[in-house]
């Protein structure tokens, strides 16, 4: 079995590539073509290096906001029309805010490239900022938090409290889904300024993936964004962090959740350094594919732990939603019989045993299999390729991070990963939020944010 | 080896020739697009052996993949009914040991090949789920045929597998739209099978070796199953040769009819799920509906899309663009092989919850009572087939459709003609569709919320039969120390 496992690495290595190409236009905008003319699609993606880790105090959840002001309209687009134009043609659209970066997307039949790139390009010069949008998207937003976290288990202490607790510096540590009398507080004159800023296309990569012409989507690229005026380059924000020597711990009470949960996570090394690479091999033998330590030792051995998710961008998208510094963090549901304490120690002491014996040839290429199928699994589908291309442009300069991220893995041995282990994964580092479920608080007043501190390391 | 990157930074001939181009197009507008570029799907090709296993198989080689699903008409309405719940834990127990390997084997296998495996049930079928590196199919129909047929449901597994489920029962009723759905579905089919979606306490305790092996032994067999495989495959000869070593010697045996049961007539239902503490209201409204084979089916899926599918419908540009009541208000049109269910969801704030449902019902009433405007219709056709080709992209969007066409028994050739279909929908056809499945005078609304906040304001769409949810007994397993 050792042996299928090596022999499908060394033939799947050499013959599944993305092809790019990328340039730049003279304003300043990247461009990343990535053709394949299998299915009559095309996806565009265009993201822009601006993220909620670039809010400033008083305007937490601006970023997001902001980018629900993007669907708003422009010059040649009345508002509510963007939806229509992309739907009506046949395709889907989205936009998301991450920590470091907000991206838009439209996938679409290959023969509406052309309408894409209008849309595309029409909000990025000339965005409808009106106080009426920001109004309606104000609500609309503060709708989303009502139900996408105040009204979920776990969701509201993930994404208020982990970050207050693991970091030192305001640019990650607060929300970044923002409070509401933050997002209530903001102006069109933020808007403004928040578009001038960040959103000019020197500030932007676009991507185009799937069927098309070369020679046509360049032309067409140029004729779209080549008329919009560079701004000069945004002054980036310090998001160095304070230097801290003990992890944190904080306990929360739940009142939606039913099963109590923990975060634990460490403050994670430098972005495509060895280290971070030996933690990325690190969290797959321990919570990657079936057969890892925590579903082997945890979910079926010890039988404490029901379910988890981890990983360097927990508890966003992946591992790119970060630029440096991140941290790795876990998330896992366990029995009411257990106490945190417990749970913490019992994944602690995974970790410490790799740090201590290592990773075997046999476990490591096993975990190395994992990773090759997720890799050509993810990248099925041109918008799955456009987002990894145009991530890898914005957040590294590199699109070709995409195949090289994997190889860079594929190279981590045990020894590193005992080193990453100890240095970065020990106890002393370990930052555990406790999740408990509460009862609910009596009606007619606003829910506590109740939250104590406790032994949970 | 990798393609040469080119960091074309802006030559002197791009610059020179591009300006002139600029001036070509016309910025205030949305440019004229050329005719699309048709796609054909792969043939598929389709074969019984002689123990009466369909075997579909497609090529698929633009990846290095091969998606196998395996799926057997034992779908959760076959539950019996005293054991809901006991399908979905078939499913998760062929995982977990076999007469030759355990469950231990069975992961490290399977993470070795390069591959994923689940096994799940929806109301109609229950699926083996495969995806592997395609120099690893033979292997993975090793694995399936291994699970599918001498799962040994060992007795330790099946005890964490009943102690896990009762948590996890747990974490879905702490989420208001699982609630919300569990409750309508119950409400929508009545004493029928599709009325349930998860277990019960009392069900997940009668879980033994024996109700689990003789669900197995009487549904999961070959002559109830179809195999099918999409992806980089190889030689034919060679691949059927591969199946008949794995499933050739499965013993075919009669399967216990199902007769579909009537589905109960539609009514008009109001229920308010008490959740203390929570910040908004969560909606589901509906009723059954026209499922594929029926003749409304199409009519009935475009004016689902006009009403609410993706973010130009009418409820989304009023409900929440307009009157910024909700983030999501969407339709639902779930098609199961007996019969339809047509519902409309939303979130909203406690303050709004009344008069975003009054006004949810009255876009909802309207579809039936005028005909669709021509341009809202070619809009919603468009995103019909767009969101169709779009959807065959990924190699697993072709194996769902083909298990689609066989669990729900569609004509062999309704990818097809799918296309065509959708664009021949008229709009008296949405009209009489909308009247008999939309309008809602025979709608079971069901709201999950803080009722302190919003039961008074509700009575203004009529009485609502508040439910106080259960406090789920909190069954401390016993520590494993």
């Amino acid at each position: 079995m050792l042996c299928a496992a090596a022999t499908v690495l060394a033939a799947a290595e050499s013959d599944f590539h993305i092809p790019f190409e990328k340039y730049k236009l003279q304003n300043g905008m990247r461009v990343v073509l990535s053709r394949d003319t299998a299915v009559p699609v095309i996806a565009l993606y265009v993201i822009y290096d601006v993220g909620a880790r670039s809010e400033e105090k008083g305007r937490t959840g601006f970023a997001h906001l902001f980018e629900h002001m993007m669907f708003e309209g422009s010059a040649n687009i009345k508002k509510g029309e963007h939806f229509k134009y992309v739907s009506a043609n046949g395709g889907q659209m989205n936009g998301s805010t991450h920590p470091d970066y907000t991206d838009y997307f439209e996938t679409m039949p290959s023969n509406k490239l052309g309408l894409a790139l209008w849309l595309e390009s029409d909000r990025m010069r000339s965005l409808a900022i009106t106080a009426e949008n920001l109004k309606d998207q104000q609500e609309a937003v503060k709708q989303e938090r009502r139900l996408s976290f105040d009204n979920q288990p776990y969701n509201t202490a993930i994404v208020d409290k982990w970050p207050a607790l693991v970091y030192g510096n305001f640019q990650s540590s607060h929300s970044l889904i923002g409070s509401f009398e933050d997002l209530e507080a903001a102006s069109v004159d933020d808007v403004s300024k928040f578009f001038k800023t960040y959103y000019a296309p020197n500030n932007a990569v676009l991507v185009i993936a799937g069927d098309f012409e070369t020679v046509e989507a360049k032309k067409l690229v140029e004729q779209y964004f080549g008329g919009i005026p560079s701004q000069p380059p945004p002054t980036r924000l310090d998001m160095t962090e304070p230097v801290r020597t003990a992890g944190k711990s904080e306990v929360v009470k739940d009142q939606h959740a039913r099963v109590p949960g923990l975060v634990i996570g460490w403050p994670a090394p430098k972005r495509h350094s060895d280290e971070w690479y030996a933690l990325g091999m690190l969290d797959s033998v321990l919570t990657g594919g079936e057969s890892c330590r925590m579903q082997l030792d945890l979910v079926k051995g010890k039988q404490t732990v029901i379910q988890f998710e981890a990983g360097l961008g927990w508890p966003f998208e992946s591992f790119n939603d970060f630029k440096d510094p991140g941290e790795y963090a876990a998330f896992v549901l366990y029995k009411p019989n257990y106490r945190a304490q417990q749970i913490a120690d019992e994944i602690q002491e995974e970790i410490d045993r790799i740090a201590k014996d290592g990773v075997d040839d046999k476990e490591l290429d096993r975990v190395k299999a994992v990773l090759r199928y997720s890799k050509v699994s993810g990248l099925q589908s041109s918008l799955g390729r456009a987002k990894l291309l145009g991530q890898y442009e914005l957040l590294d300069g590199k699109p070709e991070m995409v195949d090289q991220d994997f190889t860079n893995l594929f190279k981590v041995t045990s020894a590193q990963i005992q080193v990453a282990a100890k240095k970065y994964l020990n106890k002393e580092r370990r930052d555990v939020l406790v999740i408990q479920p509460a009862p609910p608080s009596p009606p007619a007043t606003p829910p506590p944010a109740a939250s104590r501190k406790e032994d949970a390391k | 080896m990798r393609p040469l990157i080119a960091f074309i930074t802006v030559s002197a001939i791009a610059v020179s020739a591009l300006p002139a181009l600029a001036q070509t197009v016309d910025l205030t507008k949305p440019p004229v697009s050329r005719d699309p570029r048709p796609y054909k799907l792969p043939p598929v090709f389709e074969t019984k052996l002689p123990n009466g296993l369909t075997v579909m198989l497609a090529e698929d080689g633009r990846f290095p993949l091969v998606t196998t699903q395996l799926v057997f008409l034992a779908g959760n309405k076959r539950d019996p009914k005293e054991i809901p719940g006991l399908a979905a834990s078939v499913a998760s127990m062929l995982m977990q040991g076999t007469s030759t390997r355990t469950y231990q084997q069975i992961a490290e296998e399977l993470d070795g090949l390069g591959g994923t495996l689940n096994a799940a049930t929806g109301a109609d079928a229950l699926t083996l789920d495969g995806s592997v590196l395609a120099e690893n199919e033979e292997k993975m129909l090793d694995l399936i045929s291994d699970i599918s047929r001498n799962a040994i449901f060992p007795e330790k597994e099946l005890d964490l597998h009943k102690q896990n489920r009762k948590q996890t029962m747990l974490l879905q009723h702490s989420q208001a739209a699982y609630v919300a759905n569990e409750e309508y579905r119950k409400l929508i089919f009545g004493d029928t099978p599709y009325a349930h979606v998860g277990p019960t306490e009392e069900s997940i305790e009668k879980l033994n070796q024996k109700t689990l092996a003789d669900f197995r032994d009487s549904l999961l067999v070959p002559n109830n199953a179809y195999l099918i495989l999409v992806g980089k495959l190889g030689a034919r000869a060679q691949m059927l040769k591969a199946i008949t070593d794995e499933f050739g010697s499965w013993q075919q045996k009669a399967v216990p009819a199902y007769t579909a049961p009537k589905l109960p007539e539609s009514k008009r239902q109001l229920v308010l799920i008490d959740r203390p503490g929570s910040v908004q209201a969560d909606m589901r409204l509906g009723r059954v509906a026209a499922t594929y084979n029926d003749p409304a089916f199409f009519p009935e899926t475009v004016g689902g899309i006009i009403e609410g599918g993706g973010p130009s419908s009418r409820l989304f540009l009023d409900i929440r663009e307009k009157r910024g009541y909700a983030y999501d208000v969407h339709t639902e049109l779930s098609a199961l092989a007996d019969g339809g269910n047509f519902s409309t969801v939303t979130q909203v704030r406690n303050e709004v919850a009344a008069d975003a449902l009054q006004g949810i019902l009255e876009h909802l009433d309207r579809m039936g009572k005028e005909p669709v405007e021509k341009q809202e219709l070619s809009d919603a056709k468009s995103y019909a087939n767009g969101v169709f080709l779009l959807g065959m992209e990924p190699q697993r969007g072709l194996a769902d459709k083909l298990t689609q066409i066989k669990v729900m028994n569609l004509p062999k050739n309704y990818l097809e003609t799918y296309t065509t279909r959708i664009n021949s929908v008229e709009p008296d056809q949405i009209e009489s569709a909308a009247k008999k499945y939309l309008a809602t005078d025979t709608d079971t609304i069901v709201v999950v919320g803080d009722a302190s906040q919003i039961e008074e304001p509700l009575k203004k769409i009529g009485t609502f039969q508040v439910i106080q949810p259960e406090a789920p007994k909190q069954d401390p397993a016993k520590p494993n120390k």
